[in-house]
């Protein structure tokens, strides 16, 4: 009986036992998907980016936290015909295994991006390049094949990342880089431990020492630890029916902010009935993108008219180009042949949950003007193969679904006849191809509003609205961006205020 | 044995290639190019027919080489591994917790039938099995953890970080996760000492005044464990099945969630590693349980 019950004693101790309390230099981070590697150069998944871009690897040029090029790892580069460029590197910045590094490293980094043996994903992005010469140390200049109006922006996109030559066989598993943290653990499945690099060539920074990343994929659990205080961020993946809740409570701060996330309509127009023009804008019609906004997200986030997003320097808000009108909606219809509307499924993943709720919230709105729409839960994988179809499927096998686009310049897409939306106007590529190739700023800002006009009136998708920032953190954590110009957690300026 | 482990194998590996998804670009997502997919896919041997890839799978699994994770890039084998360092412990823990309430319940159930601890008793494994698992655990996270604050939401720090610290971080899940189970154990103690308590030798110990105690615990139960650990052999392989969701709940790495994040992922190698290794464990615990049947009852032994 005594035995028992000091046992019971035991036990009870070892399990009331106090945790560890948290540093004031640590920070633990909730994001919801595990990134499949930590290779920035073969895999242009976000969570990768989230986790590693700006952290541990770092680029020739930075987009900053109001989405402008700074310098970086470059201090300056200049062109003149923008052709030709020339980077000027920061001296004395060393990787994390001592080694300064120098213009060799650049190059190794661009031809290998450039190398189609190298799987690089953007690799259409840089095989534009011509030449990349060394001419000393800290001198590198970049020669393209035609004139690229975002040359920059491909210079400090993720896949651009400068690492060590030597380093190249483990940047799947422990990447190495100029950053302010480096890799120390990867605990598959459940987190990934980041530790400041003590000689990061910014002084003073980064404000932290560690940082935990760790994967809770259920948005139920990841407000239960933050309110239990085990997770000190929620980067990603918080839904936004928490926010409200979580405005309330005094120990927590909401960042609410802009994203470069379009969450996109798709329609396939490859098939009958949205082929037709005037079937796709009597949808666009149908839509109160206001009321799906506030469905769907709870009323955060903006609605957009075309695939450029608010944070885009040449956006033109055409969101009521073509405005809610169910009337006009029904007319389009009548005239198009469907006076009595048509069937339709919409197929769309749960894993993206705001799919799901904003398809709930149109096929009401369509049911009002005839179109009477069921939805289809698919699994992620099947949607890849049915919707988004690349090679080996053929056409793509969908009637209607929902997505978010979250690259940051991807109006492309549209000019793209083979993407899954199989919209194939040459108007509109010739558009691109030359916005693509104007380099004078206020010419291209006008292919762009013309751009985006002719997407709000050709309506080849529905533009619902822009994904919002939603991060959540204990009262405290200062530095964290409110706004997303590109794919990133940069954890730099990251700090606990005093 | 053998030849059912093969089957399954051979099973799991057809079922995963016949799915719609393809591997290359689940990993690389939407914004890679149709040739960046393809050069994945070429370089996870997925472009080769599919008897050649089950027959070089099969030759390597057997001497323990179960491959690599497309996902993680390491061996499946060490994945697998470090994921059972949680759910073993785990699914241990539920079973002991749902024994220890289990069997006492059933007990006390069976021995004051028809009066009101025998309701009472009945009342409460109702509620264990109307009760699903997931909501258990979000109501046990609620109350425990952000409402008294006496435990972790989740997650689980390793053993490294010291066993009771790992322990605490599994109490919850094995709550969540017995409860259901324990429920339907308690029941079957209580109908199998029931029918015990009703044959011929009980009454003759009765009546040559044997005490109660006695006539319970060391006449009737030992004879009702056989129906009893028929159920509980096959609760354990529940046990470890209905994991999976607690782990997501209480977002525990254990082998639940990796399953069900490869199938997600198609990470191949992965899946067809898990159900391996799930069915190699089933196949073990069934023949631990015919074993401890034969020390049970002198009349099942085996050669």
């Amino acid at each position: 009986m005594r035995m028992l019950r000091d046992l019971g004693l035991a036990l009870l101790a070892l399990l009331l036992g106090a945790a560890p309390a948290a540093a004031q230099g640590a920070l633990t981070v909730q994001v919801s998907t595990e990134p499949p590697g930590l290779d920035l150069t073969t895999n242009p998944s976000s969570t990768i980016a989230g986790v590693i871009f700006y952290n541990v690897q770092e680029a020739l040029v930075k987009v900053d936290r109001h989405g402008k090029l700074v310098p970086w790892l470059a201090e300056r580069w200049y062109t003149t015909d923008s052709k030709n460029y020339t980077f000027f590197l920061r001296r004395g910045i060393r990787f994390h295994n001592g080694r300064e590094m120098k213009a060799a490293d650049v190059k190794f980094a661009l031809d290998r991006a450039v190398n189609p043996e190298t799987k690089h994903p953007y690799r259409v992005q840089y095989e534009n390049i011509q030449d990349v010469i060394v001419k000393d140390d800290y001198t590198i200049s970049v020669t393209l094949k035609r004139v690229q109006a975002n040359f920059l922006w491909t210079v400090a996109r993720q896949g651009s990342v400068i690492y060590p030559r030597e380093a190249v066989g483990t940047l799947k598993t422990q990447p190495m880089g100029t950053g302010p943290f480096t890799v120390a653990d990867w605990v598959r499945g459940d987190r990934i431990v980041l530790v400041k690099n003590k000689d990061y060539w910014q002084k003073g920074l980064p404000r932290l020492d560690k940082v935990t990343y760790r994967f809770i994929p259920d948005p139920n659990s990841a407000v239960a630890a933050l309110k239990s205080g085990d997770i000190d961020v929620s980067a990603f993946g918080l839904g936004p029916e928490s926010v409200d809740e979580l405005k309330k409570d005094g120990r927590f701060q909401v960042i609410l902010g802009d994203t470069t996330n379009d969450v996109t309509l798709s329609m396939n127009n490859s098939k009958k009935p949205y082929s037709d023009k005037r079937v796709r804008l009597a949808i666009t019609h149908a839509i109160n993108k206001e009321e799906v906004l506030k469905g769907s997200m709870f009323g955060h986030g903006k609605i957009l008219g075309s695939n450029v997003d608010p944070l885009n320097p040449y956006y033109a808000d055409v969101s009521r180009r073509v405005p809610y009108d169910p009337a006009k909606a029904k007319k389009l219809l009548a005239d198009a042949g469907y006076p009595n509307g048509f069937e339709a499924t919409f197929k769309v993943a749960p894993q993206y949950y705001y799919t799901v709720r904003s398809a709930e919230v149109v096929i009401n709105q369509l049911a009002k003007v005839g179109i009477r729409a069921k939805i289809q839960q698919i699994e992620w994988g099947q949607w890849l193969a049915q919707v988004f179809c690349l090679k080996p499927c053929e056409n793509p096998d969908y009637d209607m679904s929902i997505i978010g686009h979250a690259e940051a310049w991807d109006v492309g897409n549209f000019a793209n006849p083979k993407y899954y939306f199989r919209w194939d106007n040459a108007d509109f590529q010739k558009l691109f191809r030359e916005s693509e190739v104007t380099v004078d700023d206020k010419k291209r800002w006008e292919l762009y509003v013309r751009m985006q006009q002719m997407l709000a009136d050709e309506a080849p998708a529905v533009w619902l609205y822009m994904h919002p920032r939603l991060v959540v953190t204990k009262k405290g954590v200062a530095g964290i961006w409110k706004d997303l110009p590109v794919p990133s957690l940069d954890l730099s300026e990251v700090g606990w205020q005093k | 044995m053998l030849l059912t482990l093969l089957f399954v194998s051979l099973l799991v590996f057809v079922v995963v290639r016949v799915l719609p998804g393809d591997p290359a670009l689940i990993m690389l997502g939407i914004e890679a190019s149709p040739d960046a997919v393809a050069r994945m896919r070429e370089a996870l041997g997925l472009d080769r027919p599919v008897p050649v890839q089950y027959a070089e799978w099969a030759s390597r699994a057997v001497l323990g080489d179960l491959g690599r994770s497309i996902q993680y890039d390491v061996p499946v084998a060490g994945l697998i591994a470090s994921r059972l360092s949680v759910t073993l412990p785990l699914t241990i823990m539920a079973a002991a917790l749902m024994v220890m309430a289990a069997i006492p319940l059933g007990v006390f159930a069976a021995t004051r039938h028809r009066r009101w601890g025998d309701y009472a008793a009945m009342t409460l494994s109702q509620l264990g099995i109307a009760v699903p698992g997931f909501w258990a655990g979000l109501l046990l996270i609620l109350l425990f953890s952000v409402k008294l604050g006496w435990f972790q939401a989740g997650g689980f720090d390793g053993w490294g970080q010291g066993v009771g610290r790992a322990l605490k971080s599994l109490l919850l899940p094995a709550i969540a996760l017995g409860l259901f189970q324990f429920a339907v154990l308690a029941r079957t103690t209580r109908s199998a000492l029931l029918e015990v308590l009703r044959e011929e030798y009980v009454k003759t110990a009765r009546a040559k005044g044997v005490a109660e105690r006695a006539v319970i615990f060391r006449h009737a139960l030992k004879n009702a464990m056989i129906p009893i650990l028929t159920v509980a052999g096959v609760q354990l392989g529940q046990l470890m099945a209905g994991s999976i969701i607690l782990e997501s709940v209480f977002y525990l790495p254990g082998l639940g969630r990796l399953a069900l994040g490869a199938i997600s992922a198609r990470d191949l190698p992965v899946v067809q590693g898990v159900v391996l290794s799930v069915a190699s464990a089933i196949v073990v615990i069934n023949a631990a349980v015919d074993i401890l049947y034969g020390m049970l009852d002198p009349r099942i032994r085996y050669e």
